[in-house]
């Protein structure tokens, strides 16, 4: 077989090939690859994109902002002067969804991406430690779930907080509380697959090549959930977004003047057949948000997941009959 | 089930098989009289994402009552899911064409609830997984009662009791009145698969199909559960289809083969036909690829390389082409037919092979010529006394005791399991050092104490001179690791599957700090090193075969040039030909870079192969130890004896004579582990020994002595003088003493 020392110029030109990086391709592009496969995915963060862009940019499109009361069009119908109609209190419906909506993606992303930080950190970190850590950890947790969220984000964002009230935004209020909320189920999902995880041949043998520990929790642990990760992150920015919807449209969550879709759902309810755009605009807004991330999810946990049937274009093969 | 789907792309001939099927008492006229199952141009075909999978094509058999067809083949050859076909077990989604006659009677096309009649009564099935295939929750007798009930419902109760507890007994279950009210979690996997033989006996089937019946199980329970079918077979004189990959195994039960590959029976004969005289490639190619545990000249085995076809293609050529090493231009014109070679003539079975060539393979056709077997590498060490080696490994005393402990909030130790109790040995370099024994002996345990390298350990482990006891900080610990690495068993488990082959490989490098470009260097050299493509480095572990993946483990083993490298049953997880091929890799690598192996495996003809010296574990101690050819030419120990006598060789002529020592029992737990020797509980010479030297053994422990060579009178020649010490030590007070008649058995019958 294969001398070791041996130098012929086959290897030399093997050596060269190696050097110009056309045969170890990066697993990033593996990834990014997968994903792109998958149309229903690549479409869902094409949505979601556009909808975060038009967000952020979406007030240069309209003269109109969100403060700006305009008397000659109170609860009117979407016109040439305002694209989507107005609101009752006469200010520009699109201004209003555009920045509705920005808080909307900002309290999702912020929610779903930290407290699946968390949960990622304390789960492996309960799971990589065992013993007491693990005990004391898991009664926290535990505590935590018992804890009835509702009355807190209730009390936090109106009577109870005030001091609070006044330093923070109501949006940032919100975001702290379901914070603390959200993390615990993932948690403890976590921490029950890092704890099979450990017990797997690859992580032993890591261990048997001496690599430390941290190394071992960062590249063997961590990507091996990263698939339920990349699902959790997607879901939790879905969950977030629809707490907060939830938590406006009863009363508890953003507070006027402070903007979200949430709020302009929940405002629009009762007069649904009066007023429908004003109940439509934002909720479809909603819709497209969630769905585009639920049609992301498929798409990602595929492009992760190394067990994925998905093993190139030209393999790909439908069934004829 | 319609026939117009694939009608349209049948033969004539094909058709009018198909539609014979539908018609009543339709009759194959070659069908011979007297067969209890014949089975004809059997077809599976299942829809999957990818397109058709065409599973078995075209199996035909007959099988006549109280003989024994063993099926053999590669993992995904068909062999199971025609077995299955016949069961009418198979998905409603599957395809199934052909003929399956029980006695004349048709079975393809029944209904599920008219095929239940057959199933269990006429026809019965043995299934691998001893583990899974009863119900937890009912008792063995409620199960054994069961399969009673469902086909003879007027049986009375009393009837169905007495003819249960019979068929316990008949099985080899000790105080079966007993034993039929225990739950299936009280008996040991062996004592399952019997429980599973009693329930498929249960009703004199005519028809008893065993698929893999004892990959799940150890040897020496693999022996007792053959000899359980053996007298099943014939106690109700049934036919059994013996489906297993295992060569040895068939090779003493069986009285015709079949031997399928790619879902196509390829060679058909009777047993002395297919071991002596094959005459088809593959055939060839799996007969040399298996190690023999009774050969002690070293040969390289012969690999087969390349993988199964994919059967969502219908293959144009012979499907065997593209792994052939005789392939030929006229190979790839058409799927040869199964054509008389004319062999023996005494099986029911005709000698047919699937071979244009088959007439110039025979008998006197060299398999490793034909099959380019690597010459057996020499190590640079080989020729160097074993003396002036210098040692890579000493273990010392080492022990791994369990406490046991019982109680929710106040635990208290009710005891002690002595997992490994007191091991010493060492190994040096360029040596190969095995250490055998039944599952539960310790041995997994004393490679993770040896992996462990922790100061508080009990004994003294020392590699490449670094002692566990000196220094055990980080430093001396990378050290270490830098001497030592380790092939896992289960090749798919120990690869990281989110890392590809690359980052797999990379680890062990980055951890030692060697540049970027270096380690690329080195990746591609480990690749090639192990036989594989160097372009593979991107892919993912799951998209290689099972061989592959474990090339892959130990290439990441060897990227930090370890002297030592520690093998957990490296192959027993791999396909028979794909194993000869990591075999002939690992004894290559030994050679070519004087690497030590320390391995532990179940199969001695692994170990007898590629190990120079190998020590036999039983219940956390070392019983005999030894130059490899010593112990296992001249076992001392009544346990090496056992567990040599209990391997199956694929000779049958051999296989048929030679008698066997059948252990009683299983391996007791290491919880009440004997006072005295640990074996004495199953030990066949302690059985016939008198009462007064009995006591011997079951108040002492017996110590390591040193073997003499054998006395010339055994007709052996010895090397030495008579009398001279060996290498070789036992653990046993009579070893020659006289083995207990009843746990001796010979099939001259046969």
């Amino acid at each position: 077989m294969t001398n070791l020392n041996a130098i012929d110029p086959a290897a030399v030109a093997e050596e060269a090939k190696i050097e110009n990086n056309d045969v170890v391709i990066a697993k990033s592009r593996i990834i990014v690859r997968r994903f792109l496969r998958n149309k229903t995915a690549v479409t869902g963060l094409v949505i979601f994109v556009l909808l975060t862009v038009l967000s952020l940019i979406g007030g240069i499109f309209s003269s109109w902002d969100k403060e700006t009361i305009d008397p000659f069009n109170i609860g009117m119908g979407p016109s040439s002067e305002h694209l989507l109609g107005t609101s009752q209190a006469g200010i520009d419906l699109y201004a209003l969804t555009v920045e509705g909506t920005r808080v909307s993606i900002l309290i999702g992303l912020v929610v779903g991406l930290v407290s699946v930080l968390i949960a990622a950190v304390y789960g492996c970190t309960m799971a990589y430690f065992g013993g007491k850590v693990d005990k004391v950890m898991l009664f926290i947790l535990e505590a935590l779930i018992m804890m009835p969220a509702l009355l807190v984000v209730a009390v936090a964002t109106s009577g109870g907080g005030n001091g609070l009230q006044q330093n923070l935004p109501s949006w940032l209020l919100l975001i702290i509380v379901l914070l603390i909320f959200n993390w615990m189920g993932t948690a403890r999902l976590i921490r029950s697959l890092s704890m099979s995880l450990m017990q797997r041949d690859f992580v032993k043998a890591a261990q048997y090549m001496g690599i430390p520990a941290r190394r071992i929790v960062w590249r063997h642990l961590v990507p091996n959930i990263g698939s339920l990760l990349v699902l959790d992150i997607t879901r939790g920015v879905t969950g977030a977004i629809l707490a907060e919807v939830a938590f406006s449209f009863i009363g508890i969550g953003i507070k006027v003047p402070d903007v979200s879709l949430g709020v302009l759902i929940g405002q629009a309810t009762s007069q649904v057949s009066t007023f429908p755009w004003m109940f439509w605009v934002p909720l479809t807004v909603m819709f497209l948000l969630t769905g585009s991330l639920a049609m992301m999810n498929d798409g990602l946990r595929d492009a992760f997941d190394p067990s994925s049937s998905s093993i190139g274009s030209a393999k790909k093969k439908k069934k004829t009959s | 089930m319609s026939s117009e789907t694939t009608a349209t792309d049948l033969s004539t001939a094909e058709r009018l098989h198909v539609a014979g099927l539908h018609s009543a008492h339709g009759h194959y006229s070659d069908a011979p009289a007297g067969a209890v199952l014949s089975v004809r141009d059997l077809n599976v075909r299942f829809n999957t994402e990818n397109g058709v999978v065409h599973a078995v094509r075209g199996v035909d058999f007959d099988l006549m009552p109280g003989k024994t067809l063993g099926i053999v083949g590669e993992s995904g050859s068909g062999k199971s899911v025609t077995s299955m076909a016949i069961m009418g077990l198979l998905p409603e989604t599957a395809e199934v064409t052909g003929s399956v006659r029980l006695k004349g009677q048709e079975l393809l096309g029944l209904s599920d609830k008219a095929m239940c009649r057959y199933r269990g009564n006429e026809m019965a099935m043995v299934f691998q997984d001893p583990l899974s295939s009863l119900t937890p929750v009912y008792t063995v007798g409620n199960q054994i009662i069961e399969a009673l009930t469902v086909h003879n419902p007027t049986m009375s109760k009393q009837a169905k009791e007495a003819r249960a507890v019979e068929l316990l007994g008949m099985v080899g279950i000790p105080s079966p009145k007993d034993r039929l009210k225990a739950f299936p979690h009280e008996f040991s996997g062996g004592m399952r698969q019997r429980v599973m033989i009693a329930i498929a006996i249960a009703n004199n089937p005519r028809v008893l199909i065993a698929d893999e019946p004892t990959t799940a199980l150890d040897v020496t329970i693999q022996a007792q559960v053959l000899e359980v079918l053996h007298t099943a077979q014939e106690e109700t004189g049934a036919a059994v289809v013996m489906i297993t990959h295992d060569l040895g195994v068939v090779a003493g039960m069986a009285d015709d083969i079949m031997v399928m590959y790619a879902g196509k029976p390829v060679e058909t004969g009777s047993v002395d036909d297919i071991y002596y005289n094959p005459r088809m490639p593959y055939t060839m190619g799996l007969l040399g690829a298996v190690p023999r545990v009774d050969v002690a000249e070293k040969t390289s085995l012969v690999p087969i390389e390349g993988i199964p076809p994919n059967l969502i293609h219908a293959p144009t050529g012979c499907s065997f082409a593209p792994r052939c090493p005789l392939v030929s231009d006229a190979c790839l014109q058409g799927e040869p037919a199964l054509a008389p070679v004319g062999g023996t003539g005494d099986g029911t079975l005709e000698h047919r092979a699937a071979c244009i060539k088959s007439e110039d393979l025979g008998a006197d056709v060299d398999v490793h010529q034909i099959f380019h077997a690597p010459e057996v590498p020499v190590s640079r060490f080989d020729a160097v006394p074993r003396a002036e080696r210098k040692a890579v490994l000493e273990l010392t005393d080492v022990k791994k005791h369990f406490p046991l402990m019982k109680g929710a909030l106040l635990k208290r130790r009710i005891g002690t399991v002595k997992a490994v109790d007191g091991l010493s040995f060492d190994i040096r370099e360029g040596e190969c050092f095995s250490i055998v024994g039944e599952s539960g002996c310790g041995k997994t345990t004393t490679l993770l104490e040896i992996m462990e390298f922790h100061r508080d350990q009990d004994g003294e482990v020392k590699i490449g001179g670094l002692s566990n006891k000196a220094a055990s900080d980080a430093k001396t610990k990378a050290a270490m690791r830098k001497e030592l690495q380790m092939v896992f068993q289960d090749p798919t488990g120990a690869l990281d599957p989110r890392f590809t082959v690359y980052e797999v490989l990379a680890e062990p490098l980055e951890n030692s700090g060697m540049a970027k470009p270096a380690i690329r260097k080195r990746i591609m050299e480990l690749m090639e090193l192990v036989g594989l493509q160097p372009d593979h480095v991107n892919r993912f572990p799951n998209q290689f075969s099972g061989g592959q993946r474990q090339r892959i483990g130990i290439a990441r083993a060897l990227a930090v040039n370890p002297k030592l490298v520690v093998l957990d049953e490296p192959v027993s997880a791999l396909d028979v030909s794909v194993q000869a091929g990591v075999i002939n890799l690992l004894d290559l690598l030994r050679a070519e870079l004087g690497l030590s192996y320390l391995m532990v495996a179940h199969d001695l003809s692994v170990v007898r192969h590629i190990s120079n010296r190998v020590a036999v574990m039983y219940l956390g101690k070392i019983v005999e130890i030894g130059d490899v050819d010593n112990v296992f030419d001249n076992p001392r120990h009544p346990y090496t004896r056992a567990l040599l006598s209990a391997i199956p060789v694929p000779d049958p002529q051999l296989e048929r004579t030679r008698e066997r020592i059948i252990l009683q029992g299983d391996l007791p737990s290491p919880l009440d582990a004997p006072t005295g020797c640990n074996f004495a509980t199953r030990c066949p010479v302690f059985a016939a020994l008198p009462a007064a030297k009995q006591e011997k053994c079951l108040t002492l422990e017996p110590p390591l002595e040193t073997a003499t060579a054998p006395a010339p009178a055994t007709g052996r020649p010895a090397d030495g003088p008579p009398s001279a010490p060996t290498d070789q030590q036992f653990a046993c007070f009579y070893p020659d003493g006289e083995l207990d008649a009843d746990m001796l058995v010979v099939h001259e019958s046969l």
